[in-house]
This record gives structure tokens, sequence and C-alpha cells, in this order.
């Protein structure tokens, strides 16, 4: 047992607090992702994407062959709690490049496949950022009811069909989709296919979907007649399902430890605040922050155990939907008590933080309004529960 | 980053488990809560036997050189078996201050007669106030001569009714954390009236009414006026190692109720299977596991010593928190069945109550909480 970093991740922390010194404007601090929505906040995110990538550090578990490190999963764990805390744009390329496409093609993609896309998405270049399609009107929780086929024909795949909910997909050079190529399949789940899609193709349709907010993150992208060559198809045709769970179960893994750094910021902002205005001293607020803290804390402790477990190449079965729900639990509570300091500031609209009015850069409304939407997106809340019964508590399945 | 156990640390927790399971099963909880010792005097000596009262001491001590981890892992088995006995006061909230203040008199004369379990020791801190807090302390300790005359009353005092001796937590000065002193008091002097008072737990604990006893002066544990120095440290290890028994039987109760959602059937099917029940289940265990290593990381800070308070008074709040949501929910899922006292998970949800106060409860330590983030500077730049 041991609850300390040793002086290898020490000195990788100081290095990103070094760059975010260096590169970032004094007091910066981002909600999070915005930075999909404004053009120029979106170049700035590429723009600091490519600093990232010289210093090695934008896909730094990857092998040194595709253009990473080879870094430990305690290093990369290190550099993800920065990103969060210090809030540094153009981590993600998008939101799946770093995080699941490229990894995916290193476990399942032919060599030319990983020649060609994970040097772009290594080297931060535009493009190298993807969007993922997944969710589909109706197919949210239940993944594999989706509809849009890919059907042969040739040495072409015909893609036809809608994808709902897509991040970025007006910032991305590709989609990682995945697709039906066999409709007749006896179960849903073995019919599925992944397959990469130059988002400039003849028939695709991107149309904003904007949030209550007024943010535009996602949107809803149409297929008609979509022709990508066959050669896009990643791994085996009709084992898609069983790629996705095997990747998407290690990379998740990782996702715990950038909301706590985000989170540990915002908390540290609302201590701060607290102490500066004189409202520290209320035993209340005083006591609320304390519980924040302990939150805080507590999800540090569990997104650290999950990613010591993959460290002892345990690939995690529960352990990230325990992080997610309660990192979306601690984040309510965050947001809820932020606004309920802020007071009557609280009303203030995040996306016009510059406003002289504005209080901690509307971070605090900003994950105000977004919590909500971080419990559903990437699976629910209620969804993350369902597998932690089944998996974890070995309850029978219940859906 | 390492939350692994090693090969030794693995069979402690195999070997206290085992032991446990045999010796104390729930019939014995049951019937020691019924026992007016509220211990089993064959198994204390079996415990003593197979060297856990010593397990922090050095060999000097008759101990067997282990650390607060080591300890915190066995009292967690502690927790979950329910294991009534005054271990817990004994080595965890009194063997402990002895072997980091006591002068070596002291430790030579108390710490072997605890490793071999010829000496049952508690702590007298809190009294009707009931708080923790240093102001709460109002047992008058009055100089005369080479003696000290105690007097007052002490409530809370677990296992008092069997102890042999007490760490008797006085005023001798002022009015908050200056001024206090702490005692080693023979609990057959003259004057110790001992009471043990009605708690759900039945878990013996007492009052305790000091009228003029009488102490000698070298019977003082660390230093006349700084007792809040011996105090916190106890605060500080007992409330860890409580937190430990709370994780224990929290984990406990949840596998207790996760085993009966497996069993119980309705509509045709285990309730296990509806996600009504599921989704409490799962919340319980995302709580359970997130206060394991909270209060391991704070067990392993003392061990390094590393700065300990913020973590230990977060896993207490937590530990308070958990448990208690624990006990409830469980309940609730066992259905009428549940709220009776044939069943075991009632057992479980009865201690909530006792755990929740005992080493301070949830606002005590959230205010301690509050003070470390007062005093906190965030990373800069």
């Amino acid at each position: 047992m041991d609850f300390k970093f040793g002086e290898k991740e020490e000195q990788l922390r100081r290095e990103i607090r070094e760059f975010v010194k260096e590169e970032l404007p004094p007091g910066w601090l981002t909600a999070m992702l915005e930075e999909e929505s404004r053009d120029e906040d979106w170049e700035f995110a590429m723009s600091i994407a490519k600093k990232l990538s010289k210093r090695g550090w934008l896909t730094m578990s990857w092998p040194e062959e595709y253009g990473g490190k080879g870094a430990s999963l305690w290093e990369q764990a290190i550099y993800l709690e920065e990103v969060g805390y210090w809030g540094i744009p153009g981590t993600s390329m998008g939101v799946s490049g770093v995080a699941w496409v490229g990894p995916s093609l290193i476990l399942f993609g032919t060599d030319e496949q990983k020649e060609k896309y994970l040097p772009q998405i290594a080297s931060g270049e535009p493009d190298g950022v993807w969007c993922t399609g997944y969710s589909e009107p109706d197919a949210g929780s239940d993944f594999a009811n989706i509809r849009t086929t890919a059907i042969k024909e040739g040495d072409e795949y015909v893609i036809n069909g809608q994808k709902i909910w897509t991040s970025a997909a007006h910032r991305a050079r590709w989609m990682w989709i995945a697709v039906v190529t066999d409709p007749d399949a006896p179960k849903k789940h073995q019919g599925i296919s992944t397959i990469v899609v130059d988002m400039k193709s003849e028939g695709i349709t991107v149309n904003p979907l904007v949030n209550y907010t007024g943010y535009h993150i996602f949107n809803e992208v149409f297929f008609d007649e979509v022709r990508v060559p066959c050669e896009n198809l990643v791994g085996e045709e009709n084992k898609g399902w069983y790629q996705l769970m095997r990747s998407l179960g290690y990379e998740r893994g990782s996702v715990g430890v950038g909301a706590f750094g985000y989170g540990k910021r915002i908390l540290d902002e609302l201590i701060t605040y607290a102490k500066e205005t004189g409202l520290f001293k209320n035993p209340e607020i005083r006591h609320k922050l304390a519980d924040r803290a302990i939150d805080i804390e507590t999800a540090k402790m569990l997104a650290y155990q999950t990613i010591w477990k993959m460290s002892k190449n345990v690939i995690p079965v529960y352990e990230p939907s325990r992080d997610k729900v309660f990192n979306d639990i601690v984040t309510e509570r965050l947001a809820i008590t932020g606004t309920e300091l802020m007071g009557g500031y609280a009303q203030l609209d995040p996306l016009q933080r510059d406003s002289r009015w504005t209080k901690l850069k509307g971070c605090v409304e900003g994950l105000y309004w977004l919590f909500p939407g971080i419990a559903i997106a990437a699976g629910t809340d209620e969804i993350e529960r369902n597998i932690i019964a089944q998996f974890g508590l070995k309850l029978p399945k219940s859906y | 980053m390492d939350f692994g156990f090693s090969k030794d640390r693995k069979m402690i927790q195999k070997s206290v488990k085992e032991f446990l399971e045999k010796e104390c099963p729930k019939e014995k909880v049951r019937e020691l809560e019924e026992d007016d010792t509220g211990f089993d005097s064959e198994m204390w000596e079996k415990m003593a036997e197979l060297g856990w009262m010593g397990i922090v001491f050095p060999e000097e001590y008759d101990g067997t050189e282990g650390d607060i981890i080591d300890l915190m892992l066995m009292i967690e088995e502690m927790g979950k078996a329910l294991l009534p006995s005054p271990f817990f006061p004994t080595i965890a909230l009194c063997s402990l201050p002895i072997l980091e203040f006591g002068n070596s008199e002291q430790r030579k004369d108390f710490l072997p007669q605890i490793a071999n379990g010829n000496a049952i020791f508690t702590l007298a801190l809190t009294e009707p106030s009931a708080t923790f807090e240093a102001s709460g302390v109002k047992l008058s300790a009055t100089s005369d001569g080479d003696w000290y005359v105690l007097s007052g009353t002490k409530l809370f005092v677990p296992y008092a009714n069997v102890a042999d001796y007490l760490l008797v937590v006085a005023r001798t000065d002022g009015e908050n954390e200056d001024g206090i002193t702490v005692f080693i008091v023979n609990a057959k002097s003259p004057g110790v009236k001992v009471e043990v008072i009605p708690t759900t737990a039945h878990d013996k604990q007492c009052e305790v009414i000091f009228e003029d006893v009488r102490i000698p002066k070298e019977n003082v544990l660390g230093e006349v006026d700084k007792g809040w120095d011996v105090v916190n440290y106890i605060l500080q290890r007992g409330g860890v190692l409580k937190c430990a028994e709370m994780l224990g039987a929290a984990q406990a109760a949840l596998d207790i109720s996760t085993e009966y959602a497996k069993q119980r059937i309705q509509f045709k099917r285990p309730i296990g299977s509806f996600q009504a029940i599921q989704h409490k289940l799962a919340d319980m265990l995302t709580d359970v596991e997130g206060l394991r290593y909270l209060v391991y990381s704070a067990a392993w800070n003392i061990c390094d010593g590393s700065p300990s308070d913020l973590q230990i008074s977060m896993a207490k709040v937590k530990a308070n928190e958990v448990y208690q949501k624990i006990g409830i929910e469980s309940i609730k899922i066992h259905g009428a069945i549940g709220f009776t006292r044939e069943q075991d998970i009632g057992l479980y949800h009865l201690r909530t109550k006792a755990s929740g106060f005992c080493m301070g409860d949830s606002d005590f330590h959230r205010e301690r909480v509050a003070i470390e983030l007062e005093n906190y500077q965030p990373p800069k730049l």
C-alpha cells in the first residue's frame, strides 16, 4: 500500500504546470466541454493541441511508433488530472480521437489504417479531429438498436440513416461510426460494425443541435447514400459490438481522473471566493464546502483505484461505471453548492462571461446548466447503475 | 501509488476473518448483548494468545511490531463480525496514547499487560454535554500534595464495567484546550462508580462518576495542562480505526442485503432483478468503496508521517454518513423481515448511532475539515 506518486509523476506535474503558465492566459478557467462551440475558442484549442503534441503529451499513452510516448497509466492520470484542473483546451481532438478512436485502431485496425489516421491525431492537426456516431433517435441507452445501415456494394459500403447527439461533428474531419452491416443477424449485437467515414463525403448533412444554454456542442448527422471504401471497415465485419465493448471498457477507466481534476479546480475557486467575500465565516457554508471537499477527495480515491486496477492489467468491469455515477453525483452537488454561494449572480449567462458582473468567469453557472447533460452523456447514470448491479454485485440482468 | 496489500497484511486479514467467523457468529453477538460483562473472556484470552492486542507494540512490550494499517485491517474485520469486545477501547483508544505519550515506567507497566490480555483499558473523555470539543471537559482534577483529586461525571465510556484502568481526561486549568490533563486511573480506586447505560447497541457504554478520587501525580499521561495533545492524538488514531470498524460493518450490511435480494422472490423473480432494488445496492456499493479508500489513505498518511488531520476528519464524516445510509437502505431492501430481531441486518443498523458519535460526529469533523480548508492554499502557477 502506498498513496504517494513517484518522482517521475510529480516531475510531469511540474512540467505541465510550467506549460500552463507559458501557454494559457493568466487566470484561465473554462466551463467543461465548451471549446467546440465558438470559432475563436476552437481555434485556440487547436493551437494548444499542436503544442501538446510537440511535448508528446497529446497521445502520451500510445506506443512511440504511432506518435505516443508509451507513458504509464499513472503518468496519463497525472496529465488528465492537470488538464481537468487547469482547463487545458484541445486535449481530446474533438471528443473521440485521442480517447478511443486511436486506441481502438491500435487494437483492431489494419497497418494501413494505423499509418494513415494515428499520426494525424497525434500531431494535433485539424485532419486528426474526430467525432463519434453511436447514438440514434431510437438508440440511446439501447445502443444495439441502431438502424443506420452500411450495405456492401462492390468495394464500397453505402451508408443510410441518421446519427444524433454527435458532439463536434461540425469540427470533425472523420467520423467513427457504428452501423448495421447485417440487418438479418439473429441478434442485433451480431450485425454491427465500426467504420471510418470521411466527413467530406457526399451525402452527409450536419445540422447543429444547440443546447438550452446556447452552446453548440452536438449535432444531428444524416447519411444519404454515402459511399465509403470497404478498406475503412475497422476490425472484423459484424464484430463491431464486441470490439467496442473491449476498447471502451479500457478507455473509460481513465475518465474519472479528469473529472476529479475539474471538480477540484471548481472547489478551490469556490473556497477562495468564499474566503474573499467573507461567506466562509457562515457555518452553513463552511460545512457545505467541507462536504464538497469530502466528495472530491472520495472521487479522487475511486478514480485512482480504477487506474491502479488497470495498471495491474486487469480490465475494470464495473469500476468505470461506479466512478461515472459518483462523479456525476459530485458534480451536481458541487454545482448546486457553487450557485448557492453565487446567490443572485448565479443567474448570469455563462456564454457571456465577459460581463463585468460575472463571477469566476461563469464556470460555476456553466457547470450548473451542464451537469444534467454530463449525467446523460456516455451512458446515463441509470444504465451505469444497472452495470454496477449486474457486474459489481452479480445481480440478475434487469433489462 | 499502490492500492494492494502485502502478503503479510493479507495473512492478518485472513486469520482475523477466519477466527471471528468461528468464534463470533451472530448467536454469540446476541448472547453477549444480554451478558453483564458484554464480552467473552475466553475469546479475549485467545485473541491475546494470537498476538492481536500487541500488534502495534515493539517487541520489548511483548508486541509484534506491526503498524496502524495492520491494526486497521483487524478492526475492519471486527466491524464485519460486530465483535462485542473491549478490544477497541483498550487497543485503539488507550494503548496507542500510552505508547506515544507514556514515560518509560508507564509503558513498561501497562503495555505488556495489555499485550498479554491481562489489562482492559478504556477512555473516559466525554461528559453529559456529549461533545468531543475541549470545552466539554469539565471533570475537575485538583492538585493536593503528591495527589490529584478527581471529581465529576463521564458518560459514554465503553466497557468501563469491566475495565481495569481508565484514561481520564480532566480539567486542571482553563476552559478550552489549555488546562486539560490525562490521568491513568485504576478503575478500582475508591470513589469510582460505574453504571452501564441502556444503548440500542447493547455495547456496554457507561456512566462513570468520580467522587473525590485520589490519583498519584506519577499517573499523569503526558504533560500537565497539555492533555489536549493526547486527546487529539486519540481522536486521530481512534477516529481512523473507528472508521475502519464502520467500513467493515457497512460492507457486511451491503453483502447481506445483496444476498437477500438474490434469494427473496416476489412476482416470480428475485427482487434483486428489479432496478428499484439494484440502484439502491449500486449506490451502496459506490459509497462503501469510496469510504474504503478514504479510510485506507488516512491510515496510510498516519503511517507515512504525512499530514493526516484532513483525511481523518473527511473519513469520519464519510463513515458516519455511509454507515447510516447503508443501515437504513438495508432494512428497506429486506422489507418487513428486516425490521425483526431475528434478522442480522438489524444488528448492523442498531450500531450506527454509537459509531457515528464515537470519536466525533459529522458536524464535529466537518468543522475540522472546514478549518483545514480555511488554511489551505490552492496550487499556484
